[in-house]
């Protein structure tokens, strides 16, 4: 090794996992190993610390697109320690200086992690997103109408204050639709909330993020035990029948990413 | 469309530079129209005004209406085009008014 190295930690899990660490593919095709320390193990691997220092990691996150191949290999190593067993996952660019502060932060965090290794232990996280499914009409009024129409015959008497109610009705008649929606999404949200042993809400991405026109109304994580899995998604169906003004949407099942962060990790 | 690497990664190609300058300024007229127009139903549901009053205030509506529609098509925006995302505090104008 003549690149001096960190530590990428990926997650924590209970035992070293059964199927070979040898076969991942961690972050820019680096091997993956395990570090056990005070009970647990930290599934981690080396990384150039010249690209993985605080400074070149910061630079890194700008970049979208080594975020996302970082982002989706950080998941991949998650997600198939996370067959073996329960796991902890850790937040993307958790870069430890060696084996041995990895080791000093599994021990110092031992507690917290035993507690939320326990508690999606055989659980799964699934997520929901629902969008109205009316394309949300912009806010200049009547766009139906062509150029051509616009001006002509409208200089009558009567015309401002026909304007007036007219924009009056369609606002109001907007105002009830999204009002709609938004009481669809709680519903909708409440009944998954039931079914689910915790349940996280989201920010809603905007639409441009999304690459959707249409708005989102929910965006929420539920962690389920992994005998419940099939009411949830017989419960998805039937909401997604009953409610005609959203579109669901179910992603899943993953790695317990929004219930088994440490506290201080900040989830979104 | 072959513009050096130089222009394209400082963008200060002058039609991007005005098309951006122009969305910015119609999104906010758009933001003032929508509060006008909000501020105009209002008084109106308040029956504070005289017919005429109504009137007037509906041609003239009617009228930044037509102007903004013209102003749009003359520099090929759509309506959601005049929106600034504003983070965490969201868009500007509703995506849904």
């Amino acid at each position: 090794m003549t690149d001096p190295s960190a530590v990428w930690a990926y997650a924590v899990a209970e035992r070293v996992p059964a199927a070979g660490l040898d076969e991942l593919e961690g972050i820019e095709g680096g091997r993956v190993r395990a570090v056990p320390a005070a009970g647990l193990v930290a599934i981690a691997g080396d990384v150039p610390l010249s690209g993985f220092s605080e400074a070149a990691l910061r630079r890194n996150l700008e970049d979208l697109a080594w975020l996302e191949a970082t982002a989706r290999a950080h998941h991949r190593v998650i997600a198939a320690v996370a067959e073996d067993g329960p796991v902890v996952p850790l937040r993307l660019a958790t870069v430890y200086r060696d084996d041995a502060s990895t080791a000093a932060a599994l021990a110092e965090f031992g507690g917290q992690f035993r507690s939320a290794l326990a508690q999606t232990r055989a659980h799964k996280e699934w997520g929901i997103k629902a969008y109205a499914t009316r394309p949300a009409e912009p806010g200049a009024p009547d766009d139906g109408r062509g150029s051509s129409e616009r001006g002509a015959d409208r200089k009558s008497a009567g015309s401002g204050a026909a304007y007036l109610d007219r924009r009056r009705r369609e606002l109001t008649a907007h105002e009830q639709a999204r009002r709609g929606v938004v009481a669809g999404a709680e519903l909708v949200h409440a009944r998954l909330a039931g079914l689910a042993d915790q349940s996280r809400l989201h920010p809603p991405q905007s639409p441009q993020l999304a690459g959707h026109r249409a708005q989102m109304l929910l965006n929420a994580s539920y962690l389920l035990p992994d005998d419940r899995d099939g009411d949830f998604a017989a419960a998805v169906d039937e909401l997604a029948g009953q409610h005609g003004e959203l579109r669901i949407e179910i992603t899943g099942p993953w790695p317990p990413y929004s219930f088994a962060g440490l506290p201080e990790a900040g989830q979104p | 469309m072959t513009v050096p690497d130089r222009r394209r990664r400082i963008d200060a190609d002058p039609e991007s530079v005005e098309r951006g300058l122009v969305s910015l300024v119609l999104t906010i007229v758009e933001l003032l129209r929508q509060l006008m127009e909000r501020q105009a139903l209002r008084r109106v549901e308040q029956g504070t005004l005289t017919d005429e009053q109504v009137e007037n205030v509906g041609q003239t509506l009617m009228a930044l209406e037509d102007r903004m529609a013209e102003l749009r098509d003359h520099f090929g925006l759509k309506p959601e085009d005049l929106n600034i995302d504003l983070g965490p505090l969201g868009p500007l104008l509703p995506y849904d008014s």
